[in-house]
């Protein structure tokens, strides 16, 4: 480093120790403690003021909207499916068949699903679900969607279980599930099995989507080990 | 180019000395010249140029040069030497000096800038890819894209910019290559006429009057032969030139011309011409060594590139600073480091206003054109904004300040002095004209004279017509063209019997002519002249038409005008006139100019006329315009003090009240010494006295003095004084024309050259062109530079604003977990689609106030991006959008099902591709991409409402001071064509492109249009609110702190 440089530094480094804080005009980073008090309380005002604002747009926003439904449904027109675990279900009512279960207000009741429909996947013969057997069941479910019935002659057998009308009025709701049972032969030769599920019949309920692979369908793969 | 010099001297009783002066100074100069060249090269250029000058072709005899050249003074080269020397030596021309290569230009726009921080993004996009490949071979191809985008803009920045740039250089060099100068030269026992830079060493080479000699020649043969050597050692007089070595110095010998002098005069026929020898070409002409000096002077940067790159400076550190910041807390938040990289690589791009450097450009280019219009020619785009913070320019005269031709200002007749019409087109002559003395003086003008025009130009009004003759004689030759009409008729009726020419020794010229009046077969005398060897030559006076006896008071008041019109600087001639007896003098009386056998005295004195240069006529308003402007003009010429100063004051250079140190000891009887300089305003220097000061006495002048004129100063000089004003943290330009000014016009902040006067090498040395050589055209120049700085602060501001709007996205959703708001793609087509247009409609503003109104701005201390500048980008506007945005983006997730409180920190399990059943806040459940296309609405929403809010930016930055009412909102069209396209490409990527989906956007309803819309009146409202304090309270807190 020659001499000049080095100068050029100790300068500049004590132009910054000045900026810092500069004895003489009392000013720390450039401004004296009055100034930093002033530009610091307008922006306490001001900030204030434009969360304020912002929550108050916020707040009005919310007030537009139905709590029971959203006000839009574009991106989802149609459900997914999704493989499902198994829960409980306690005192529901008991639906009939063949029906829309649509419901009035102010009270909203799920229908019962009574476990014995699934068969040997009902859990209540076996509690492993036939994995222990070799004939694993997997649930299949379509997602939920307020309001959603299917329209034509969908291969639904329950059709009690649509309309949902939301989380809130409607907290118990489950939406209709279907079980796979996978056999695999006692031989052993096939281990690896492909399953799709599609919902079948229903025109207005989309199963062919180059982009969502989970629209009106699901596909999945079961291995066995051994 | 066959411009003439004009030439004045003044001719007062003190002239001698002043010649004596003089002739010291033209070897000052030519001494000061070579001192130059020592001190500014390095040692080995130093020898070279020193062994050129030893040159010794002028000391040869016309043998020894055949020899030494191998030609022959009759018969020229041969053809085949000739190309065979061209060859060797190569063209006779100036090399220009070497560009910058194009490739670096190139590369400097590829990674100059924000270029930088970009490559950065589109690399660690890349970096990510790879880890994300080595991880996961089917991982998305989205950072590679990503990347390969960012490479895009860069690229296409760069290319941009890079033409931008080459588009404006390339005016300059098309009007460089304009005038081909041509040769009249001897080959093959042929004259030729060829390009001038075909000629070779041994040339032989004939020069007319008014040609530009083509080559350093070793003149031959020449009579009366006169060169204007101002290019090379400042010397404005005509310098003679004969055959004869009469200096051991080249630079000082009669015998040789340079390269780019001027040719003024070559004796009538037989002659005609001056024959000569090219003893060098091209770069190894004495010129070309003072022109490749201007290579050894650094460019320094222009204050505009200054300012950018601190713009630059403070974009990127808070870029690299917050980028680093939530580098860190992403990772310290448990991130995996591949999604903090990715975060970094949206703060970057979200921070970098990738469209405003080739904005800038643009808005720079459009300047230049507007220049180019009002004829300046502007070389370099960044100068564009130089000429607007010019704090002194420092003016040459000749040309600049002045028409560049000699005038007939007063004239003298019947003890009264007259004012004669000098603007440009002298069409208002008022004098009284009926006074038979008029009529005297008016035929003594008309005959006594040999300048004539040049034919063929009939339809050409008389000032513009080409004259041959000197100075002073055209100028008369026009003066009693445009006051009595035909005067080749009126010679032609009056034939010329015999005439002695001026020449120094007499200092007298005498024209002997019949009369018109076929009755008065009297010859009649006319004599010009100085006017105190006129009178010596007169016993009587015209009065009246009446001759008196000359009696002491009429010499006393002859005296008195003489001091009068010489005191303001201009050049006095003396006219007398005598009928001769036609006892003595019959008819057929054959007059020998030789014996002079006709009387030269007893004469009856008729009158005096005054001649100057006048200044320009839009001169004097734009010197008030530029004092108005704070920007001190400083005169600097080659001329007499005396005619400086009287040019000064006539152009308001030294206002009518101001007075010189000289001028105050005369006033109060005191000698210069003792009287106090600070009292003195304005300054005289001459260059003898500048020779001997130190720079420190420069600056104590240049501090002192608000009004300086130098005079009599060599164009080395110059530079001293450009070095002198930079000391003073001044930005400094300068005009030029010569070569030797081209170190000047290189160092100085803006240098500018002359585009009629101009040598090629002041042309490549300036930064501009004056096309009209007109220093009013330097004023609007410097209106433009202010208005363009003003106007690229609203471009920034205007840019940087949105930036924290896109950046705040990335910030939320870093630290509380929110679905994306908006996408790295979306903020390109922002920053490089919707405001691009707009920001250059800033351009266009007129200006807030009169911006020639207020001082240049302080180069240190008025950035172009200031503190409140950033801080009311970032912090109020910038996060008044921020919140308008997010007010749209939560609108759009709530009323389709996500509510504020549920999508806080649902990050993971959003962006989760194994999550097909995410449940909103209403119990339905999503797929990924139905998440996903929520997602994009969510970009799309947001882009939209930075688009709108951007509207009302675009529209308070129109001014910065003034409510835009009283800017007018619609004055500006250009901003309403941006803020059409604003709208139209958001709905082009919304509803044009939004079923693509490749560029994640969609079709947004209409009502997520709007609401942003209460946001942007809340912008308008705030900063009109805020305009209005600062011009409530000027100078207040509010002012300082909030006032850009």
């Amino acid at each position: 480093m020659t001499k000049t440089d080095k100068k050029s530094f100790n300068q500049s480094l004590a132009e910054w120790k000045l900026f810092i804080y500069n004895r003489t005009t009392g000013e720390f980073l450039g401004r004296t403690a009055k100034s930093w008090g002033l530009i610091l309380s307008f922006y306490l005002v001001f900030y204030g003021f434009l969360a304020a604002l912002f929550s108050f747009t916020m707040w009005a926003m919310l007030q537009t909207l139905n709590d029971e439904v959203p006000k839009y449904r574009d991106q989802i027109p149609s459900p997914g499916l999704m493989p499902y675990g198994l829960e409980e279900q306690k005192n529901l009512t008991d639906c009939t068949n063949g029906n829309f279960f649509e419901q009035k207000r102010p009270e909203y009741t799920a229908c019962q699903f009574p476990l014995a429909l699934l068969e040997a996947c009902g859990g209540v013969d076996d509690p492993t679900f036939g994995y222990q057997g070799g004939k694993p069941c997997i649930l299949v479910k379509m997602n939920r969607i307020i309001g959603l019935k299917p329209q034509g002659e969908p291969r639904i057998e329950y059709l009690k279980y649509f309309p949902y009308y939301g989380k809130k009025l409607h907290g118990s709701y489950l939406q209709p599930l279907v079980a796979v049972q996978v056999s695999f032969g006692s031989d052993g030769d096939v281990k690896e099995v492909m399953v799709e599920c599609k919902i079948d019949g229903s025109p207005n309920l989309k199963t062919q989507d180059d982009r969502d692979k989970f629209l009106g369908r699901v596909a999945f793969k079961i291995t066995m080990d051994a | 180019m066959d411009r003439k010099r004009e030439i004045y001297s003044v001719e007062l009783s003190g002239t001698k000395d002043i010649e004596k002066t003089d002739k010291e100074d033209g070897k000052e100069k030519s001494r000061g010249l070579k001192n130059k060249c020592l001190e500014r090269k390095k040692n080995h250029q130093k020898e070279e140029l020193k062994k050129e000058l030893d040159l010794d072709d002028h000391k040869l005899s016309k043998e020894e040069l055949e020899a030494k050249y191998g030609t022959n003074i009759i018969t020229g080269l041969s053809s085949a030497q000739a190309a065979e020397l061209l060859a060797q030596h190569g063209p006779n021309s100036l090399t220009p000096p070497k560009g910058t290569p194009e490739i670096i230009k190139f590369l400097k726009q590829m990674i100059g800038g924000f270029s930088i921080l970009l490559w950065i993004g589109a690399i660690l996009c890349w970096i990510a890819y790879g880890i994300q490949y080595s991880n996961d071979h089917s991982s998305s191809l989205d950072n590679v894209y990503l990347g390969c985008v960012l490479a895009l803009v860069v690229i296409l920045t760069g290319v941009f910019a890079y033409y931008q740039e080459a588009k404006s250089t390339n005016i300059m060099s098309s009007f460089q290559k304009m005038i081909p100068q041509q040769a009249l030269v001897i080959r093959d026992s042929e004259k030729k006429t060829i390009p001038a830079d075909q000629l070779v060493v041994g040339d032989i080479v004939e020069i007319k009057g008014g040609d530009r000699v083509p080559a350093d020649v070793r003149l031959l043969s020449t009579q009366g032969c006169k060169v204007d050597n101002s290019s090379v050692t400042g010397e404005s007089e005509p310098q003679a030139r004969s055959c004869e070595f009469t200096h051991e110095s080249p630079l000082e010998t009669k015998n040789i011309a340079f390269f780019s002098t001027t040719c003024l005069e070559v004796s009538a026929p037989p002659v005609g011409t001056a024959t000569g020898m090219v003893i060098s070409t091209g770069d190894r002409t004495i010129i070309g060594q003072i022109a490749s000096l201007a290579s050894g002077v650094k460019d320094s940067k222009t204050p505009i590139a200054i300012e950018i790159e601190h713009f630059v400076h403070i974009v990127a550190g808070v870029a690299v600073s917050v980028g680093i910041i939530f580098f860190i807390i992403a990772v310290s938040m448990k991130y995996h480091v591949l999604d903090s990289i990715i975060f970094l690589i949206g703060i970057i791009v979200a921070n970098v206003p990738e469209g405003l450097l080739a904005t800038v450009t643009v808005t720079l280019s459009l300047t230049a054109k507007r220049m180019a219009k009002k004829n300046c020619l502007v070389k370099n785009l960044e100068a564009v904004e130089t000429l607007g913070s010019t704090s002194i320019i420092c003016s040459d005269k000749t040309g600049t300040l002045t028409q560049n031709r000699m005038t007939v200002a007063h004239l003298w007749f019947d003890h009264q002095i007259f004012v004669a019409d000098t603007s440009e087109n002298h069409s208002n002559q008022v004098f009284d004209q009926s006074s038979a003395t008029w009529a005297s003086l008016s035929k003594i003008i008309t005959l006594c004279n040999r300048a004539e025009f040049r034919p063929g130009q009939e339809s050409v009004p008389i000032m513009k017509k080409t004259v041959v003759g000197d100075a002073s004689e055209t100028a008369l030759l026009k003066f009693s063209e445009v006051m009595l009409g035909n005067v080749m008729d009126i010679r032609k009726r009056n034939r010329k019997v015999a005439e002695i020419p001026f020449n120094s020794t007499n200092k007298f010229q005498l024209s002997i002519h019949e009369t018109e009046d076929p009755d008065d077969k009297r010859f009649l005398v006319v004599m010009k002249g100085a006017p105190e060897r006129i009178l010596e030559k007169c016993s009587t006076i015209m009065v009246n038409g009446q001759e008196q006896p000359l009696d002491r008071s009429t010499a006393e008041a002859f005296h008195t005008a003489y001091m009068e019109l010489g005191g303001i600087g201009e050049r006095v001639l003396g006219f007398c006139h005598l009928y001769l007896p036609t006892d003595e003098f019959p008819e057929t009386y054959s007059f020998d100019v030789d014996t002079m056998n006709f009387p030269t005295s007893n004469f009856c004195f008729v009158g005096l006329l005054s001649m100057i240069d006048p200044p320009r006529s839009t001169v004097p308003d734009a010197v008030t315009k530029c004092r108005s402007a704070g920007i001190k003009v400083i005169m600097v010429t080659g001329d007499h003090p005396i005619t400086a100063k009287a040019i000064a004051k006539s152009v308001g250079i030294i206002s009518a009240n101001s007075e010189t140190v000289e001028d105050i000891a005369k006033r109060l009887n005191l000698p210069v010494e003792q009287v106090n300089k600070q009292d003195a305003k304005a300054a005289v220097v001459t260059g003898m006295e500048l020779k001997d000061m130190s720079p420190e006495q420069l600056d104590e002048l240049l501090a002192n003095h608000s009004e300086i004129v130098f005079a009599r100063t060599s164009p080395q000089q110059k530079l001293i004084i450009v070095e002198g004003c930079q000391r003073q943290d001044a930005v400094v330009a300068v005009t030029g024309d010569g070569v030797n000014d081209s170190p000047a016009l290189k160092k100085a902040d803006i240098g500018i050259a002359m585009g009629i006067a101009g040598s090629d090498a002041a042309k490549n040395a300036a930064d501009m062109v004056l096309l009209d050589d007109n220093f009013a055209s330097i004023v609007t120049g410097v209106e433009e530079g202010r208005l363009i700085f003003d106007n690229l602060k609203k471009t920034i501001a205007y840019t940087l604003t949105k930036n924290i709007a896109e950046l705040c996205p990335f910030l939320i959703y870093i630290i509380a977990g929110l679905p994306l708001p908006i996408g790295t793609v979306t903020i390109l087509f922002i920053d490089l689609g919707t405001d691009i247009i707009p920001s250059i409609a800033l351009a266009y503003e007129k200006a807030e106030s009169d911006i020639m109104n207020r001082k240049p701005r302080h180069k240190k201390k008025d950035r172009l991006v200031n503190p409140p500048l950033a801080l009311y980008s970032y912090l109020h506007i910038g996060l008044m959008q921020a919140l308008g945005a997010f007010v749209t983006y939560f609108t759009v997730y709530a009323q389709q099902g996500f509510l504020p409180t549920t999508i806080l920190h649902l990050r993971l399990e959003w962006e989760n591709d194994n999550v097909n059943d995410l449940e909103d806040s209403y119990g339905q459940e999503w797929t990924r991409y139905q998440r996903k296309y929520l997602e994009w609405t969510g970009y799309t929403a947001f882009f939209v409402s930075i688009m709108i809010q951007q509207i009302a930016d675009l529209i308070i930055r129109k001014t910065r001071r003034n409510s835009i009412c009283q800017q007018g909102l619609f004055r500006n069209k250009i901003v309403w064509v941006g803020i059409a396209s604003q709208i139209i490409i958001a709905l082009i990527l919304s509803y044009g492109l939004g079923s693509i989906q490749a560029l994640n956007f969609t079709m947004l309803r209409p009502q997520y249009w709007f609401v942003a819309v209460p946001h942007a009146v809340l912008i308008w409202v705030y900063d009109e609110v805020r305009k209005l304090f600062i011009r409530l309270f000027p100078g207040s807190w509010w002012d300082k702190n909030m006032y850009y």
